[in-house]
């Protein structure tokens, strides 16, 4: 069972909670009994479920203690399923969480929601600013895990997270695929899973690093050249991939008109994986004169993404310009791969939104 | 410090380099791991990219110590 604290107000109760270092910083709603109940209602199981341990400090993460996350992040009821698959995600061992949390490197848990689940768990967004800020859904759910990795996992600044300069998304980092406007299968799908499922994939990543390209209908190459800037920028040669053997997941995020080029052109998520995995690379030589004594292994390119299939590819955000590849770690033992876990809508319990 | 108590869980004598700048990260695993007490030896920081010479300096000044690590307990 949790522990309690008592206070004079919610005022008061939110500057214990701030001086405890259960916060990300930022105001949150006092987890009152009242509200993790509901919170613990809506899952659809028993608050003393154990759905894992989070490290470095490997606190168990019971479903009350997720549900009190999900009140302190501000979750409506209804998103608490996606938080649930979330952290069941994040305990698999591949994810190698407590080497995440404990890491110099920038890197935060890209969440990645599939499936009916986009609007049957809020209104999880996957257009314009999906990343940003303006999503209740979006920006409570990734705030959820975060809020769990603190005060579960035990995750704090300078302390136990060693992240030299912390990371945006450590606040929260959650988007939907835009399924829709994609001409792709679903993400999801590519995992295994029937397109009927509700999936998270959860990859620890930089922030979003920006690709600038413009098509052209005129240009039988226009898709190819699009390959050819996204390749490129994977394969920045200041990165943990490039220097690191190319041994970790990244994932790259197509705007709907960059992937309707992509579409228009034939190519598949297959082919598209094999080709940037390809092409992002970097002559041994150029790496050799930036850090000499971070080379790996003898090839004279260097792949940034050494297995095509660790190439996450989906489509979000606006029609535009920009798509978006976000590097990884790529260190940690099991070599920072994407994790997945269904989400149970069949669980949840609905109860009223009405806040106490 | 991981590689530490790995290497110390499985049976064989070790002793965990751990810089000033992440001693007190040191300190929250090895608590976190179940294993407070394992050997653990406290270097100045930065030591990536020092050079070869203040590298060796370094491993002189903390030879003695090391050799205390292990032999206690």
């Amino acid at each position: 069972m949790s522990t309690f604290l008592s206070a004079a107000g919610e005022v008061d109760a939110l500057e214990i909670l701030h001086a405890a270092r259960c916060t990300d910083g930022l105001p949150v709603v006092i987890p009152t009994p009242e509200r993790v109940s509901r919170m613990v209602l809506a899952s659809g199981l028993d608050g003393d479920v154990v759905l894992g341990e989070l490290g470095p400090q490997w606190g168990s993460a019971t479903v009350e203690n997720v549900a009190v996350a999900a009140v302190m992040a501000g979750c409506l009821p209804d998103y608490i399923p996606v938080v649930v698959a979330a952290i069941r995600a994040i305990c698999q061992p591949e994810f190698d969480l407590a080497e995440m949390q404990g890491t110099t490197h920038c890197i935060a848990p890209l969440m990645i929601v599939n499936g009916p689940a986009r609007s049957a768990c809020g209104d999880i967004a996957s257009g314009f600013g999906a990343m940003g800020p303006g999503h209740r859904a979006n920006a409570s759910i990734g705030r959820a895990l975060r809020l769990a990795m603190i005060n579960i996992g035990g995750a704090r600044p300078g302390e136990s997270d060693m992240s030299l300069h912390g990371h945006p998304g450590k606040f929260t980092f959650c988007i939907a695929e835009d399924e829709e406007h994609s001409p792709f299968p679903p993400l999801h799908t590519s995992l295994g899973y029937a397109m009927e499922q509700s999936v998270v994939t959860l990859l620890g990543t930089e922030a979003p690093h920006s690709v600038l390209f413009t098509g052209d209908a005129d240009d039988p190459d226009s898709a190819d050249r699009l390959l050819n800037t996204v390749a490129a920028v994977i394969a920045n040669p200041g990165s943990n991939n490039s220097h690191l053997g190319g041994i970790a997941a990244i994932c790259v995020v197509f705007n709907p008109d960059h992937a309707d080029v992509l579409g228009r052109a034939g190519y598949t998520r297959e082919k598209i994986q094999h080709i940037l995995s390809e092409r992002a690379v970097t002559p041994r030589t150029q790496l050799a004169a930036l850090n000499p004594l971070m080379l790996v292994g003898e090839e004279e390119l260097i792949p940034a993404v050494r297995d095509p299939s660790k190439i996450l590819l989906l489509t979000a955000g606006g029609a535009g310009l920009y798509t978006m590849v976000m590097p990884s770690w790529c260190a940690g033992p099991h070599g920072n791969v994407a994790v997945h876990e269904e989400i149970e809508l069949d669980q949840y319990c609905e109860v009223p939104t009405r806040a106490i | 410090m991981r590689d530490g108590i790995a290497i110390a869980r499985s049976g064989l004598p070790a002793v965990a380099f751990v810089t000033s700048a992440y001693w007190p990260q040191g300190n929250f695993v090895a608590k976190a791991e179940g294993m407070p007490d394992v050997p653990r030896v406290q270097l100045p920081h930065p030591v990536a990219g020092i050079g070869r010479m203040a590298m060796a300096d370094l491993a002189d000044n903390i030879c003695a110590l090391v050799l205390e690590r292990l032999s206690d307990g």
